[in-house]
């Protein structure tokens, strides 16, 4: 059991959860804004995939890391906005277009890469490069601090940004209001002159970045190629971390931290004698009683 | 005059009120079926289309692969064999879906269903010595019966509490598959193999092959089938008609309408989910009990999301769901055989299952189409 809390207690491992919460903060954060607005966003794993890929591969074709993690954001942003078009404007079920999204994202992603480069598995054999590691001159030197800031990539950077900056959206930007609006009553947020699609266009094009730049981040951030099927579900997990997060952007960014926490752990205690998967499951039981919780109270709520 | 007794209190009320009308209502849903059928065999040509352009841009022999796509099933009998063995679990994880749709539920728990059927199945069916058929169908008990817990949960947090379906099935699906992972490598795994695999389970449990039956190879395709096809007729039976199937479709239908006319909703969509689970329990009892005999990780891998495609390309008909899943097994198959002959991978096929969703979620595809057709119309 020592060795346990030693594990937990280190600055590797405080390191390795904000290394492993990076993609799901992201992507978290990306479905809060959709969810928000009024369109559930179940596309996020497709959207990480898509990004995955593309960054590796435009990284390893142009040379550019910069310009893989561009494209990679875009592109997780285009596959977002097929959803608006097919939700919007086709009629489509939000949820069982995004189902079909993450299939094709999947194919299409293992497609490219086997017509590209002949190999099923990934993009292993080009050379991408991944973005670079932020260092912090003063806090480095700064014992229990450094280990845990300094060197972080710059994905993380940008996902523990991304929680102010999307609270911020949220509560205090004119966009924000009209995003909740929208999301909230979108008729009435019709009659009040807001353009409801346009806005909900936006909120999905920016939840795709977000998605995306998880992507780009599991491809060119803690590795540096694409994997077919990388993604290994986390877009669903952080679906659950924006229900579990109450739709509120901290709490999402503070679930989306409990489940990288989990995940790190789980793979701490792989060395040791406690079966990894029970632990693992625990985010997920943790989860589900939350969430039975909170529905309850939301009932009890309604009923007054 | 009087319409046959046999149908239920509502149909009749509205056949009395005017009998004539029956012959129309038939030849109305006739059409209406055979429209469906159109759309659903377009839908599937259209998005093979789509895929054999990709192949084609992509510089890749897209002809030579088409036919292994569309032949490659048929050639010989063992990829028979494997065509139906598919379908088999592919129909039941459609049928498993198609309930709780038809209730206007989402449950995406199918996953997590299948492990715990498999799990349970295979645990009766490695370590309980039983008597000849009781051997077969005490596991499948098993199987249906560990489905349909695991279908519970999330129904009764749905319909009690009102938390979200589709977050609480996704997160079941996650503990059940590492829960299974756990038992399977840590204590169910066999001494006597290299490989993570449980023991085989035992020879009077495992469902008898087909192969025994017609003398042909057949691959893994086993008695299963017949079993399904039973199974896809009893959830026809329900659905069409009995009370719960009515509720079902009247939840589905129109929640608020269902409540005011005195149907325990709430109750009706646990139902759905408990029903739903245990064909998926089914599903998985196949895959351990007839196509692998025994567990092994990964072993469901992605089928249930499949099953949801077979769902809606059925457009929730229990009948139908056979029939897509046989078309769609199809495609899987020629896959495989398109990836051995040619250098065209399989994942052309997972595009056009992509294709496939969209195009049928696309509902109002068809609506622009015929609007741009009546505005040509207008114009000339």
């Amino acid at each position: 059991m020592n060795s346990v809390l030693e594990v937990v207690l280190s600055t590797g491992f405080l390191a390795a959860i904000l290394r492993v919460s990076t993609p799901y903060v992201l992507a978290a954060l990306g479905g809060l804004l959709a969810e928000r607005a009024g369109v559930p966003n179940i596309a996020l794993e497709g959207s990480m995939l898509t990004a995955a890929c593309t960054g590796a591969l435009v990284a390893g074709y142009s040379g550019s890391v910069w310009a893989g993690a561009a494209c990679g954001i875009a592109a997780g942003a285009l596959l977002t906005l097929l959803l608006g078009v097919l939700h919007l404007h086709l009629g489509a079920d939000a949820i069982i277009a995004g189902i079909g999204l993450n299939l094709l994202a999947s194919g299409a992603t293992a497609y490219t890469v086997y017509a590209l480069l002949g190999d099923k598995g990934g993009t292993s054999r080009l050379h991408s490069g991944a973005l670079p590691p932020v260092r912090l001159p003063l806090i480095e030197d700064t014992p229990g601090l450094g280990p845990v800031l300094s060197g972080q990539n710059l994905m993380t950077w940008v996902a523990l940004a991304a929680a102010p900056a999307v609270a911020w959206l949220l509560y205090r930007a004119r966009f924000g209001f009209h995003l909740r609006a929208v999301g909230e009553f979108p008729e009435a947020a019709r009659s009040v002159g807001i353009h409801v699609h346009r806005v909900q266009f936006l909120a999905l094009a920016l939840s795709g970045a977000l998605a995306g730049a998880a992507g780009v981040f599991l491809s060119m951030g803690a590795v540096s190629f694409f994997v077919t099927g990388m993604t290994a579900g986390r877009g669903y997990i952080a679906l659950a971390a924006v229900f579990l997060g109450a739709l509120r952007p901290w709490g999402v960014f503070l679930a989306a931290l409990g489940f990288g926490a989990a995940e790190a752990l789980s793979v701490q205690l792989g060395n040791l004698d406690i079966p990894s998967q029970l632990v693992s499951a625990i985010p997920y039981v943790f989860t589900l009683l939350a969430l039975a919780f909170f529905a309850r109270r939301r009932l009890v709520k309604e009923s007054v | 005059m009087n319409p046959t007794v046999k149908t239920t209190g509502t149909v009749k009320t509205a056949e009395t009120a005017e009998p004539e009308g029956r012959p129309a209502f038939l030849a109305a849903r006739r059409t209406s079926t055979a429209v469906e059928l159109t759309m659903t065999v377009l839908t599937v040509a259209v998005a093979v289309l789509i895929a054999f352009l990709v192949i084609l841009a992509t510089g890749k022999d897209a002809s030579g692969a088409l036919s292994a796509l569309l032949t490659g099933p048929l050639d010989r009998t063992p990829r028979i064999g494997r065509w139906l063995a598919d379908a088999t679990t592919l129909s039941l994880l459609g049928l498993s879906v198609a309930i709780p749709f038809r209730a206007r539920q989402i449950s995406l728990g199918a996953e997590g269903q299948v492990y715990a059927g498999a799990l349970a199945g295979a645990l009766v069916a490695i370590h309980v010595p039983l008597p000849p058929v009781a051997a077969v169908l005490v596991p499948l008990g098993a199987a249906a019966l560990a489905g349909a817990a695991l279908g519970a949960v999330p129904g009764v947090m749905k319909a009690r509490l009102g938390a979200n379906e589709i977050v609480a099935t996704l997160m079941l699906n996650a503990v059940v598959v590492r829960v299974f992972d756990y038992l399977l490598t840590d204590h169910l795994r066999s001494p006597a193999s290299a490989a993570i695999q449980s023991d085989p389970v035992r020879p009077g449990s495992a469902l008898p092959l087909l192969s025994d039956f017609f003398g042909v190879p057949l691959d893994q395709a086993n008695v299963g089938l017949f079993g399904m096809l039973a199974v896809a007729a009893a959830v026809w039976f329900l659905l069409a008609r009995t009370p719960l199937g009515y509720r079902i479709r009247m939840t589905g239908s129109n929640p608020e309408f269902a409540l005011y006319g005195g149907i325990d909703v709430p109750r009706t969509i646990e139902w759905s989910f408990v029903i739903g689970g245990a064909l998926a329990g089914l599903a998985g009892a196949h895959l351990a009990l007839g196509v692998y005999g025994g567990l092994q990780p990964d072993m469901a891998g992605g089928l249930a999301f499949e099953g949801i495609v077979v769902a809606l390309l059925a457009r929730n008909n229990p009948v139908g769901v056979v029939a897509a899943a046989l078309l769609y097994s199809y495609l899987r198959v020629g896959g495989d055989v398109m990836e051995q002959q040619t250098d065209v991978g399989s994942e052309a096929v997972t595009i056009i299952q992509a294709v496939i969703v969209l195009l049928v979620t696309a509902r109002a595809l068809p609506e622009l189409v015929k609007r741009h057709l009546a505005r040509k119309e207008a114009g000339r």
